[in-house]
């Protein structure tokens, strides 16, 4: 396709652009975990304010609250410290943990969750979250409260009521394919009523004849809250569930876990004040009762959706996107559902709770680690929806695994599951399921004739359920034209990791909703969902030649020396020799092309990148799969997402992009899918980390181990290698280290060269000599976006105190 | 960038200073570690004259046995009984000749304490008497006999009315011994009720010190490793520099040993008679009382109680930990996090020396242990070791749990920092300069680097060192050249 083309080319542009902007400051992701206020106009009131704290300091700097909290008597039995800049530390240790910790995630952000005590953080936003799934106010001061050791401060309830009162009381439903503006509340719909943008965009049944008043009236509705939705149910009742019953129904809860602490506590093993129990108990019931509930909601004109999305921002009720997929008539259902092997884990079925839980499709965002199954979750929410479903995911090879997923999972066939890509297009014009990529669905350029037409269809389209595969490496623009193109009444979006360096996340949130579900990886860890995985550095330290050059040279050049560095290469050739002995599978990476194409080919291992085409990455991966002969490949960041290698289990980073901490976990992620009988390690992956001493890369690498080490994981340094001298490894003798580096330091054209070959001719204009033009010429995952071009236009006011 | 440059600077500011004066910059580098000596290392160090009187207690010579080697102890057992000496000979034939190295530990330690000394046989041979002080008092106390020991010369004590228990007393000695810390660590909390006499005692010892025209002292290098010893270590150090300064006060050396050896044979929770104490004895009894090695309910009361602190005191560093009744509060995670489950402002002052403080709750503080607190707190002569060390011994409860009760990366990585500060390699060498012509350095330069033997050359300063081995060789070469 030609405009696919065009695109790469753009998008290169742009990336070199970038690149050279970053590497003038070597500092350029600076992580923001203090968010700055910049004065915005049209933002609600609550979601300017912060955390107001009047607090002393101590005689050593920290922040004193012992004076403004009181200790409770029983502060022994409760689990968290709330302290008044909105920071809330709680303990793992503590028999209420399960609870506090469950309804800390839903009102909270969790900062980090190592082994004993784990640190959360109320922001505006995630109040916002909690309201949606459908919390309220008091219950969650008054349960906070109890949980508290202290007495609550008094900022700290100030701002969870500023920031949750107005939230989540209106919300925009899709019923029977009319829009409609609904509220428990009705002084609530009254109020906004009287507003003459929201008048203007109101919808009237009898519009021209009885314009004073006549036809206002509201529609007032009772109905009962539909009691559950069954996951890995057919929606035959008689077929009877496969799985264990308990863990899947979504009504009833507790689940087991909490069945198991309100058991602890009734043999009286711990005193916990029974007040907490019972709150929990109540909150839980709260959302799945089938009790009656009164709503009044007015329908609103589809073509101003917008505008009163906006005008309800404005008036500090923003609207929450709900869709009542059940009493869709217009949208014809599509017959799948999942297989009776599909079994969703305890924490898949939670975050589907989370999504489903009154009864309707909420939009918003599940965060599992990578290899924990977030696809099992994209095929269940789809199959629940039942109605027409868009993928997106990031590149070609992901698609071809969203597809192989969805026929494993669910009842889905060949016929009904088409992908939309450049290389393989199965005319998908009138499909149930279509999976595409994101540039493919964002081209803006021409296109050929045929995937015109697809495109027509699609956005002619009204999608049931759209799932965003892989959410945070997506530029907002990029994003926000495919939501401009194609309509879905309910977007989920998957991730692994909600960090980004340019802290764009907040756009994302308001893109497709509020985060639903964050898994703790430690514990999926511990009850082996996931692989545990031994994180190593290895410090590599830089030969004096190497280091001498390191020092004087250049700043581009710099990342080449280190990446280059012959202690690294040994330290890399010695760790493939050990485990491709102990008969594991390795990948590599770097994120230099240059040492990538070095490595892999003096060590003679096969290595794919940006320019390799889509057929031999599926050759060289199903070889590195099923060869016992190919245990060892070397990738470029090409890799970094959606390469599902459930056999790799070693990985080793020889060059990494700055200091990325969504790269590290990203990376982490290849090797964390769950290994198949090998409980009996300690580990089962290992995950190295090559850093060149002195260099640069150590601060790099401190920075991107910062989510990981969050997430409870542990670096284990390694400043020697055991046994590296008996081993006969290359770049030994002072001559082949010097031929190594008169090489590196003749790179950089020679290295330009390589890259005009093996892209397309046409498609390569000249870069100017950088050693950025190289670094990853390869797909769109880690492109920036201009912060000023429009990105404020429909940006959730909430959301602006997140930004720098 | 700025680091790398900065290393540049350093690396050639060390080359300098290497070349002007290399042991004063290895000097500069090791940080200077508190010397903390047992109880026979203290014991070694006092004149024999001094070691004779104090034998003269049985309860000394007791606490001294018990702290001798396993070897010297079945020595002395064999040797208590016999009044003439004992040939070298015999002696060394008692011990298995694989265990050589013990016994001669254990002759070693006899000798140092002057338990036994040499004397001649008859027949000219070398043979060994035990110390007849020594041998007197060591047979009282263990066959009985003698004076009654720790005051009990006044007969028996009455009923005392405010009898105190194990622990109340527990929790006074801490109580009084935190005071002290307090001052040390300038915290306004608790720091009063510190005397003059333990201000001079920390002076003496180097805890702390004075500035010209500050009357209050400051806590130095060895103050800070000091905090972090544990408690038993300390009351053991400071004792020591308190006996130090015996002679200074008018005391006397061997009359206060010997109480202190008294109190460590006596039985915690129980009272003890002031009677029959001399002057300085109870002198000092007051200055352990201020300690909290014992608790005296008045000034003038007749009877006190002595503390763990004291019964433990004796015994030296050997394996004793006095910490074991207090429970451990320090939470570490994996990353970098501290959580102290502490109200006491001393425990967060001396978490504070090597982390940095963040929150303050009621019952607890949060600190992150980063690179630049750590590094702080290494500039400040604390060792890596020290850090750990205080981390383990206060683990909390949750954290002893789990084997390594540390997080092994914290371990790793607080002690890379350390020898991150610690990179430079020495090498002896000679500095060649003040070459008249470059012809003249460049010929020698070259020569150096042929044979090997060039470490370091600078072409602009023509000046170059070559190592000490090559030294000669370039020196004949040098000469040679000069001549023809």
């Amino acid at each position: 396709m030609g405009g696919n083309k065009r695109d790469k080319k753009d998008k290169e542009e742009r990336r070199s652009k970038k690149y050279k902007s970053e590497l003038d400051l070597p500092s350029y992701d600076v992580d923001d975990d203090s968010q700055e206020v910049d004065t915005k106009s049209g933002i609600p009131e609550a979601a300017t304010r912060q955390v107001t704290e009047t607090s002393q300091e101590d005689e050593f700097g920290a922040k004193d609250y012992r004076k403004i909290l009181e200790l409770k008597l029983d502060h022994t039995s409760r689990p968290l410290w709330v302290a008044p800049d909105g920071h809330i530390f709680l303990e793992a240790f503590s028999p209420v943990y399960k609870h506090a910790h469950e309804f800390l995630i839903a009102i909270s952000e969790p900062v980090c969750r190592p082994s004993h005590i784990h640190e959360y953080k109320l922001t505006a936003y995630s109040l916002y979250a909690a309201v949606s799934v459908g919390l309220e106010t008091k219950d969650i001061i008054e349960y906070l409260r109890r949980l508290c050791k202290t007495s609550l401060p008094i900022g700290i309830e100030e701002f969870i009521k500023l920031c949750t009162l107005s939230y989540g009381k209106v919300k925009l439903v899709l019923k029977r394919n009319k829009y409609y503006v609904e509220s428990q509340h009705a002084e609530v719909i009254q109020k906004m009523l009287k507003d003459p943008v929201i008048q203007e965009c109101r919808l009237r049944a009898e519009m021209e004849d009885s314009t004073d008043g006549g036809g206002d009236k509201l529609i007032q509705e009772t109905f009962t809250k539909p009691s559950s939705i069954l996951f890995n149910r057919p929606s035959q009742p008689q077929s009877l569930p496969v799985s264990s019953s308990a863990p899947n129904l979504l009504s009833q809860v507790p689940g087991p876990s909490d069945e198991a602490a309100t058991k602890s506590t009734e043999n009286g093993t711990e005193a916990v004040p029974s007040d907490i129990f019972d709150y929990y108990d109540k909150l839980d019931n709260d959302d799945d009762e089938g009790e009656d509930m009164k709503t009044v909601s007015f329908e609103v004109r589809q073509d101003r959706i917008e505008d009163i999305q906006k005008r309800c921002i404005e008036l500090e009720y923003p609207l929450l996107a709900e869709y009542d997929f059940r009493n869709d008539t217009v949208n014809p259902d599509i017959n799948i559902d999942l297989k009776p092997s599909a079994v969703l884990r305890p924490y898949q079925e939670k975050s589907l709770r989370k999504m489903f839980g009154n009864g309707r499709a909420r939009s918003g965002v599940i965060v599992l680690p990578c290899g924990a199954g977030k696809t099992l979750v994209g095929v269940t929410a789809a199959c629940t929806v039942r109605k027409r479903c868009l993928c997106l995911a990031t590149s070609g090879v992901a698609v071809e695994q969203w597809r192989s997923q969805f026929k494993m999972w669910s009842t889905a066939d060949d016929s009904m599951i088409c992908r939309f890509t450049s290389d393989a297009k199965d005319k998908p014009i009138g499909c149930d399921i279509c999976i595409s990529t994101y540039s493919m669905l964002a081209h803006s350029t021409k296109r050929s004739w045929e995937a015109e037409r697809v495109m027509e269809w699609m956005q002619s389209q009204e999608w049931g359920i759209m799932v965003l595969d892989e959410v945070q490496t997506i530029p907002a623009k990029m994003f926000r034209r495919v939501l401009t193109i194609v309509n879905a009444h309910c977007k989920l979006g998957l991730t692994a990791t909600l960090v980004r360096e340019d802290d764009k996340i907040a756009d994302l949130n308001f893109l497709i909703g509020p985060k639903l579900y964050e898994a703790n990886w430690m514990e999926l860890q511990n009850l082996g969902y996931i692989a545990r995985v031994q994180c190593a550095e290895v410090w590599c330290p830089m030969t004096p030649e190497f280091y001498r050059e390191y020092l004087t040279t250049k700043q581009q050049r710099k990342l080449l020396l280190y990446a280059m560095n012959p202690n690294k290469f040994q330290a890399c050739q010695f760790l493939i020799r050990y485990h491709e002995r102990r008969n594991d599978k390795i990948i590599v990476f770097s994120d230099n092309v240059f040492a990538l194409k070095n490595y892999a080919i003096k060590l003679n291992k096969p290595y794919l990148y940006g320019p390799t085409s889509q057929g031999e990455r599926l050759q060289i991966l199903q070889n590195f799969q099923h060869n016992p002969k190919v245990n060892t490949i070397f990738v470029s960041k090409v890799a970094d997402t959606s390469f599902d290698l459930p056999e790799a289990n070693v990985l080793i980073q020889i060059s990494a992009h700055g200091g990325s901490r969504r790269q590290e976990a990203q990376r982490l992620g290849r090797i964390l899918r769950a290994k198949k009988g090998a409980v009996a390690e300690e580990y089962n992956a290992f995950f190295y980390s090559l850093v060149s001493q002195d260099t640069m890369e150590m601060q790099y690498s401190l920075k991107r181990q910062r989510f990981l080490v969050n997430q409870g994981y542990s670096y284990k340094v390694i400043t020697k290698l055991a046994g590296m001298e008996q081993e006969e490894l290359a770049y030994r003798s002072k001559e082949d280290q010097a031929q190594l580096l008169q090489k590196v330091i003749g790179a950089t054209d020679q290295d330009a060269e390589e890259e005009r070959l093996i892209g397309d001719p046409s498609a390569i204009g000249r870069k100017v000599g950088s050693m950025s033009s190289m670094s990853g010429a390869d797909d769109a995952v880690y492109m920036e976006f201009n912060r000023k071009s429009g990105a404020n236009k429909r940006l959730h006011p909430l959301f602006k105190k997140f930004r720098k | 960038m700025h680091q790398e440059a900065a290393i540049l600077e350093i690396i050639r500011i060390a080359r300098s200073l290497f070349l002007q004066n290399r042991s004063r910059m290895a000097a500069l580098l090791s940080t200077k570690t508190l010397d903390c000596k047992d109880l026979h290392g203290y014991l070694k160090t006092l004149s024999s004259y001094t070691l004779d009187r104090l034998y003269n207690h049985p309860a000394t010579c007791l606490a001294v046995f018990r702290e001798l080697p396993q070897l010297a102890k079945h020595y002395i057992m064999r040797l208590l009984l016999i009044d003439q000496p004992v040939s070298q000979a015999v002696i060394g034939l008692w011990a298995n000749n694989k265990y050589i190295n013990d016994h001669r530990r254990a002759v070693q330690a006899l000798t140092d304490l002057r338990i036994w000394y040499e004397k001649p046989l008859p027949g000219g041979m070398q043979g060994r008497m035990v110390n007849a002080t020594f041998k007197a008092n060591m047979k009282t106390a263990l066959l009985g006999g003698g004076k009654p020991w720790t005051g009990r010369g006044g007969g028996v004590l009455p009923p005392d009315k405010n009898s105190r228990d194990v622990e109340f007393l527990d929790k006074y000695a801490l109580e009084r011994w935190e005071c002290v810390l307090h001052f040390m660590v300038g915290s306004t909390e608790g720091a009063d009720g510190v005397s003059r006499d333990t201000i001079e005692v920390l002076k003496h010892s180097g805890l702390m010190k004075v500035e010209e025209g500050d009357p209050v002292p400051y806590i130095t290098p060895a103050g800070f490793q000091f905090l972090l010893m544990d408690t038993g270590s300390q009351v053991w150090y400071f004792i020591l520099q308190y006996l130090d300064m015996t002679d200074s006060r008018g005391l006397d050396l061997v009359e206060c040993l010997s109480l202190m050896f008294q109190l460590s044979f006596s039985t915690l929770g129980k009272d003890y008679s002031t009677e029959g104490m001399s002057d300085g004895q109870s002198r000092f009894l007051q200055h352990l009382r201020e300690f909290g090695l014992v608790y005296q309910r008045k000034r003038k009361e007749k009877r006190y109680y002595p503390t763990r602190l004291a019964i433990n005191l004796a015994s030296g560093l050997s394996g004793i930990v006095t910490d074991s009744h207090r429970q451990g509060y320090i939470v570490v995670e994996t990353n970098y996090r501290l959580y102290a489950y502490t109200e006491s402002s001393l425990n967060i002052a001396l978490l504070a020396l090597f982390s940095e403080m963040l929150y303050r709750f009621p019952n607890m503080a949060v600190a992150n242990l980063t690179r630049d607190s750590v590094r702080a707190a290494l500039i400040r002569g604390i060792t890596a070791e020290q850090i750990i060390s205080f981390l383990k011994s206060h683990a909390h409860s949750e954290m002893v749990k789990q084997t390594p009760s540390l997080p092994p990366t914290i371990v790793d990585q607080v002690r890379l920092w350390e020898l991150e500060r610690d990179r430079f390699k020495f090498d002896d060498g000679v500095l060649y300069s003040q070459f008249l012509s470059q012809a003249d350095f460049e010929k020698l330069r070259d020569f150096a680097k042929e044979q090997g033997v060039l470490v370091w050359d600078n072409t602009n300063k023509r000046v170059m060192v070559v190592s000490r081995a090559g030294h000669d060789s370039v020196k004949r070469f040098w000469k040679q050249q000069k001549n023809s």
